[in-house]
């Protein structure tokens, strides 16, 4: 067991280093986001394939910063002491969330080039929307929306502000203020997670249902969460910031949780398709039929083996999470996953035959650019871990010598 | 401090070991039970288990000599309490490999006090489990043919049945949950031999401790193999149930056939896990003086676990529900508004209540520190916990064509097999608490302050110590 450990570095964040990163996310945002527009509508015929490209880089962030906020709920939760120190980089990725709302907009716009339940005439010709219209209506979509939305940027300011106040002034009881709230805001983030996967992403098909696609999406929520932390953890420890709190094990566990959830992804998205293969209902093999036909296969296979078999191999070793480049590689790959498992919910519904299309990059640095920009002007300017937290010593004496 | 909060909240949690305990009080406490002749309450408790386990002799003994006729099978309820009584036995088991692996691979040390009780329960559980299938199946002298096993006559099982699937399953889980609740027991059955006061106790621990003597070689493979049967079990608490769920969800009948069964299932048998736990512990806890191992921090940890789980299964009531109405499927919406409200609306009504309306009581910190409330709370969930299962099984009873629907009545041989299966179960437990050292000694003393290598006895560093140990131990997931 290592000794105890008491917090000595400097709690900032060198300015040039953050000024720098805070540049380039938002340069490559805008661009990539002018680029996006240019070519999305100045192009004939390019508005569908901008709004499909959008809704899947949007959901491809979304999950992710939902997946930060849960993180920071899941702390006080279970009272963890482990990842005090990786809290507030959660936090500052979680305070995100109005940023995600901003970018919602374009999804709203394009509503109706997304979501073919939304054409009066179409649901009128079908008996099945027709029954589903009480759900499946345009201003119930958007309320909803607007409700998810505005309980993920409260709870995520929330935590934000509370974590803040206590590098002031150290008072316990903000302590004890957050975890009370934590299991509240669990079931919110829950229900809300499932609902915003349903509405979102599964009425692309209005038609197919699945019970456990709201589960299989807080898996990859999780996963791409703990895939940034390493990131971010790793790219502050390079630039020299909180070397000396940021243990090996840190890294180590976060490496774990994104394994495990690698695996509870898979276990989730196996379940979905091997029931529904094994039933053999044509309305519900319809999804995957889709799927593994007209090229589709590539990228259905390509989830099978990057998103669960070569991680599975490549990070099961305490070596590979422990060392930086490895840990470093096993998280932009995850990252790279979880967008191609976004691609595979998304994409099929605009093209029959397998297609990518210049959009998608373009996007995808748009909101990954200004998602990285927004997250690093805010990690510039406070603490960079909770200094006064009283558990912050328990996280950076722990060691995972068992 | 700025803000008004309650003087019992703490940073971190209490100690895990309560009262003035060395490690020979410790030895005492746990070893005293085996050693000291049989109480009454133990006298009278194991009467009338062996009573249930005579019901289950006649019963079982009345079905090989009659057939599954005497239940209360029909067309088309061809399943009835034999699956229902399986699944919900299989579940208990569950809460004892997540302890002891689950919560092993999370660094919760506050399994130590629970893990070898609730890994003996899950032993149990699992043998009355394998009971349903092998009566249900008529013919029991053809078991074996369940088993692939090469024969003249080309004849093998059905390798695409989820039925099969929890053969392999199933037993698999048997052997490696029996392998690590005895590897477990290895140090403290040489604590037992070493105490021995007469030759057969001394001959039958010492055969049984393997020659352990404590050496730093031993505890170093000891570690090591608690390790690596950990990491085996934990799959392994999630593909039992997820197989179980496959014997209904592989099916194309409404109500049975939905995506989200393999880890509702695994949240459920959780959940029933733990309340067993609890309705097993608690009583122990009370007869046995351990109140100062399993203190009311294990208690609230316990009722947390129920209190997550139970909401995880009201999350999976709720999709289901909503999904089939959202499907636009008229069977799917038909089985599910029969079942609240069909011919078994109270069976639905009775498990909604259990399972999701009572454990929000633990919302409350008064009901979730109170062993009393957490007793009655545990039988709750038991019940409710059945009666899921039993809703699920019941969907048979009106299916495609009306003209087949039927109702299905229990026979008194349905519920002399439940009730027997109960009478199997608390006698194996029984014997167990009677015989074997129903807390992990070993374990526990790992967790005290004296285990520290910085200790510096009562009195001194005792704060420091337990701060460290509150420092390495991870709250997570």
């Amino acid at each position: 067991m290592s000794a105890r450990m008491h917090f000595s570095d400097n709690p900032k964040l060198d300015p040039v280093v953050g000024a720098s990163l805070t540049r380039i996310g938002y340069g490559l945002g805008v661009a990539g986001l002018l680029v996006s527009l240019g070519l999305g509508f100045g192009v004939e015929g390019n508005q569908k394939q901008f709004y499909f490209s959008w809704l899947t880089a949007f959901l491809w962030m979304v999950t992710l910063t939902a997946g930060a906020l849960f993180f920071v709920v899941l702390h006080h939760l279970v009272r963890a002491n482990w990842s005090t120190a990786l809290r507030r980089t959660a936090e500052n990725i979680a305070a995100n969330m109005p940023l995600m709302a901003l970018l919602f907009v374009p999804v709203l716009i394009g509503s109706s080039d997304l979501f073919h339940w939304s054409h009066a005439d179409v649901v009128a010709a079908d008996p099945s929307l027709q029954y589903k219209s009480g759900y499946l209506n345009m201003p119930f979509f958007i309320g909803r929306a607007v409700v998810f939305l505005i309980l993920w940027i409260a709870i995520a300011f929330f935590y934000r502000k509370h974590s803040l106040a206590q590098d002031e002034s150290g008072d316990v009881g903000l302590t004890f203020k957050m975890r009370r709230f934590a299991p509240v805001a669990t079931l919110v983030w829950a229900m809300s997670l499932t609902f915003a996967m349903f509405d979102w992403s599964m009425s692309l098909d209005p038609h197919w249902f699945s019970t456990i696609y709201g589960v299989i999406n807080f898996a990859g929520s999780m996963m791409a969460c703990y895939a940034a932390l390493a990131l971010a953890s790793l790219w502050l420890t390079k630039n020299g910031a909180l070397t000396r709190t940021y243990t090996v094990d840190n890294f180590h566990d976060v490496g774990k949780l994104m394994w495990g959830f690698t695996i509870f992804w898979t276990y989730t998205s196996f379940s979905q398709y091997f029931l529904i293969w094994y039933g053999n209902i044509p309305e519900e093999t319809i999804w995957f039929v889709v799927r593994q036909s007209n090229g589709w296969m590539a990228l259905f296979l390509t989830l099978v083996l990057g998103h669960f078999i070569f991680p599975f191999w490549f990070l099961m070793s305490r070596h590979m999470k422990r060392g930086r480049k490895t840990l470093g590689i096993g998280a932009v790959w995850l990252l790279l996953m979880h967008y191609c498992d976004h691609y595979v919910m998304v994409m099929p519904n605009l093209h029959h035959h397998l297609h990518f299309h210049i959009l998608d990059v373009t996007c995808l640095v748009a909101i990954g650019g200004l998602s990285v920009g927004a997250w690093a002007q805010r990690t510039a300017k406070v603490n960079l871990v909770p200094i006064k937290d009283p558990q912050l010593d328990a996280s950076m004496s722990y060691d995972n010598a068992v | 401090m700025a803000h008004a909060h309650s003087s019992s909240e703490t940073v971190f949690p209490p100690p895990l070991v309560e009262g003035k305990h060395t490690f020979h009080s410790v030895t005492e406490a746990v070893c005293s039970i085996v050693e000291a002749p049989p109480s009454k309450g133990w006298l009278a408790s194991f009467a009338l288990a062996l009573m249930g386990l005579g019901i289950l002799g006649i019963s079982v003994g009345y079905l090989f000599w009659e057939g599954t006729g005497v239940w209360g099978l029909n067309q088309p309820v061809g399943w009835g309490f034999a699956i229902v009584n399986f699944v919900f036995w299989v579940g208990i088991g569950h809460a004892g490999t997540l302890i002891s692996a689950i919560l092993f691979l999370f660094r919760q040390k506050w399994r130590t006090s629970i893990n070898r009780f609730a890994e003996a329960m899950t032993i149990f559980a699992v043998i009355c489990a394998l009971l349903f299938p092998t009566i249900h199946v008529g013919r029991v002298w053809l078991l074996y043919w369940a088993l692939p096993i090469p024969n003249q006559m080309g004849m093998w099982p059905n390798f695409r049945s989820p039925l099969l699937w929890d053969v392999f399953a199933v037993s698999t889980y048997f052997t490696v949950s029996l392998l690590f609740w005895y590897v477990g027991l290895i140090p403290d059955l040489a604590t037992l031999r070493d105490r021995a006061k007469n030759k057969i106790s001394f001959y039958a621990y010492g055969m049984l401790a393997l020659g352990w003597r404590g050496a730093n070689r031993h505890w170093q493979n000891y570690e090591k193999a608690y390790l690596i049967l950990a990491g085996l079990s934990a799959p392994l608490v999630l593909s039992v149930h997820t197989i179980v769920s496959f014997d209904f969800a592989v099916s194309v009948i409404p109500g049975w056939h939905t995506t989200i069964f393999p880890p509702y299932f695994v949240a459920g048998a959780i959940f029933s896990g733990f309340a067993m736990v609890l309705t097993l512990a608690i009583p122990a806890r009370k007869i046995f003086h351990l109140e100062d191992f399993m203190t009311i921090r294990h208690i609230e940890n316990m009722n947390k676990i129920i209190l997550v789980t139970g909401m995880m299964v009201g999350y999976a009531y709720a999709m289901e529900f909503f999904v089939a109405w959202y499907s636009a499927s008229e069977y799917e919406s038909f089985a599910f508004i029969n079942r609240a409200l069909g011919p078994y609306w109270w069976a639905y009504w009775i498990m909604v209540s259990c399972n999701v309306i009572t454990p929000q009581l633990f919302w409350f910190k008064k009901i979730r520190t109170s062993a009393t409330m957490a007793f009655i709370l545990s039988i709750f969930v038991n019940i409710g916990m059945w009666f899921e299962r039993f809703v699920i099984t019941m969907s048979l009873h009106r299916d495609y064509l009306p003209s087949s629907w039927d109702y299905y009545t229990p026979t008194l041989w349905d519920f002399g097999c439940l009730v027997g299966s109960f009478g199997l179960f608390f006698t194996l437990f029984l014997l167990f608490l009677k015989f074997l050292p129903a807390i992990a000694m070993a374990e526990i003393k790992g967790v005290m302050p004296e285990a520290d290598p910085h200790w510096e006895g009562h009195g001194h560093a005792h704060g420091a110590a337990s701060g460290h140990d509150d420092a390495v131990e991870k709250h997570h997931g």
